[in-house]
């Protein structure tokens, strides 16, 4: 339960409206740091829900497949770059973003990701390599401006900070596959 | 119901074909206390196996229109395509501001259209890297136009949205570079900061000064159409499309 507390006061955190106007004027904190802190604050706060309602999501989420769709779902959500435009012009686009990256794909992530195996958890790994590799892409490569709230360079920025997380996961995934972890336990 | 393949054989051995499907779902559950431990099992099993479907469905379901919502129908994925969509589909006026030109006259935008054409671009002079490009394509539409319709029924308009820099003198020196000439394709400045606003934000211009000089903005054609709004916002990279829908308007103007 203090992971709870811990994740509450994380996101009662970024909820401040001033930390969130800080964090949301630059492009890749708003991307990369601020939406990842709320995710991280719901998978804190996720284990309050576990306890608090067990059989639901015993009953629905018994294999961890929806919840782990979920979370795709909502994350990818938010990787789109008119999202987050909307975010910063539309009131309830942005109740929506503190609602659905910790309540949602955070809670959801906390409850999937032991159910859902290493098999599943590979899965998962590569659709985030894939698509921080598209948006690498798109961001790095684009000319002319993809999100109206931000300039070409910071746009630029996004787009390297994604190739950076692609590449680091792609490091991970590949060190878990071809070195033996038993010898260094 | 839904019976994953490993539970089938063994529900089947514990009660006979034709029983399952007689009694049902609900039979199943209340009668698998009586057939011990094992049936309770797999009865349980088969409920969590359709849950988890419904709870998969629900999921993509729920993605489905979050995407759908998000996109306009999965038509814009950036803020700006969803204005270019909006601003096509509504069709705003454009606002009767007052232009300053290049060689000093000053008129206002209803005044220089004269119930013509007008095919409009924004941009700064000191822009070094989309704005020259813009004008540049800009110019290649100018040539694709016939002679006959131009100043008669289209003419073309540059707009900057820095007032403060371009001076008429500098705009009769920009306009040279791309060979507007200064009559049936004008360069001009909106002087009044709020008049310039209303237009930028009617036509969803979006401009950001970078604190040095320079601004971040999108760029695009608008093509105004002869009762004064807006007919259409087109891809500026697309030169020979645009100049093409122009001159097929221009066309189907003299037909008619």
């Amino acid at each position: 339960m203090k992971q709870a507390f811990y994740g509450l006061l994380l996101f009662s955190f970024l909820a401040l409206p001033p930390v969130a106007a800080v964090m949301e004027s630059i492009m890749i904190v708003h991307m990369h740091m601020q939406m990842t802190l709320l995710v991280l604050s719901g998978f804190l706060m996720g284990r309050f829900f576990q306890l608090k309602f067990p059989v639901f999501f015993k009953k629905w989420n018994m294999n961890g497949i929806a919840g782990i769709l979920l979370f795709m779902i909502i994350w990818s959500f938010w990787m789109i770059p008119r999202s987050m435009d909307d975010a910063l012009t539309i009131q309830v686009v942005e109740l929506f973003k503190f609602s659905s990256l910790p309540f949602l794909a955070g809670v959801a992530l906390r409850d999937s990701w032991h159910k859902i195996g290493a098999r599943g958890q590979y899965i998962v790994f590569g659709f985030f390599i894939l698509v921080f590799s598209f948006m690498a892409w798109i961001y790095i490569g684009a000319d002319n401006q993809i999100c109206n709230n931000y300039l070409l360079v910071e746009q630029q920025t996004v787009g390297w900070g994604s190739l950076f997380f692609g590449v680091i996961l792609s490091f991970y995934v590949l060190q878990v596959l071809f070195i033996d972890q038993s010898q260094y336990e | 119901m839904s019976i994953s393949l490993s539970t089938r054989p063994q529900v089947h051995h514990l009660l006979k074909r034709g029983e399952t499907e007689a009694i049902g779902d609900e039979g199943l559950r209340k009668g698998a206390s009586d057939l011990g431990p094992a049936i309770l099992r797999e009865v349980i099993s088969m409920g969590e196996n359709k849950r988890n479907t419904i709870a998969v469905m629900a999921v993509l379901l729920f993605g489905f229109a979050l995407f759908y919502a998000g996109t306009d129908g999965f038509r814009a994925f950036t803020a700006e395509s969803a204005r270019t969509y909006d601003i096509n589909q509504s069709q705003p006026a454009f606002p009767d501001v007052t232009l300053e030109d290049s060689k000093e006259r000053t008129y206002t935008f209803d005044e220089f259209a004269e119930g013509k054409y007008v095919f409009v671009t924004f941009m700064y002079t000191n822009c070094t890297t989309v704005c020259p490009q813009l004008e540049m394509n800009m110019a290649q539409v100018y040539e694709q136009i016939p002679n006959d319709y131009i100043g008669e029924d289209i003419v073309f308009l540059s707009i900057s949205f820095d007032p403060e820099h371009d001076d008429p003198e500098t705009l009769s020196k920009y306009r040279t570079y791309f060979g507007s000439n200064g009559e049936t394709w004008r360069m001009a400045r909106i002087h009044d900061k709020e008049e310039l606003n209303t237009v930028l934000d009617k036509l969803g211009v979006i401009v950001i000064p970078d604190g040095n000089g320079d601004f971040t903005h999108n760029s695009a054609f608008y093509l105004i159409g002869k009762s004064g709004h807006l007919l259409e916002m087109m891809d500026f990279t697309l030169i020979d499309e645009a100049a093409d829908e122009v001159n097929r308007l221009l066309e189907s103007e003299e037909g008619a």
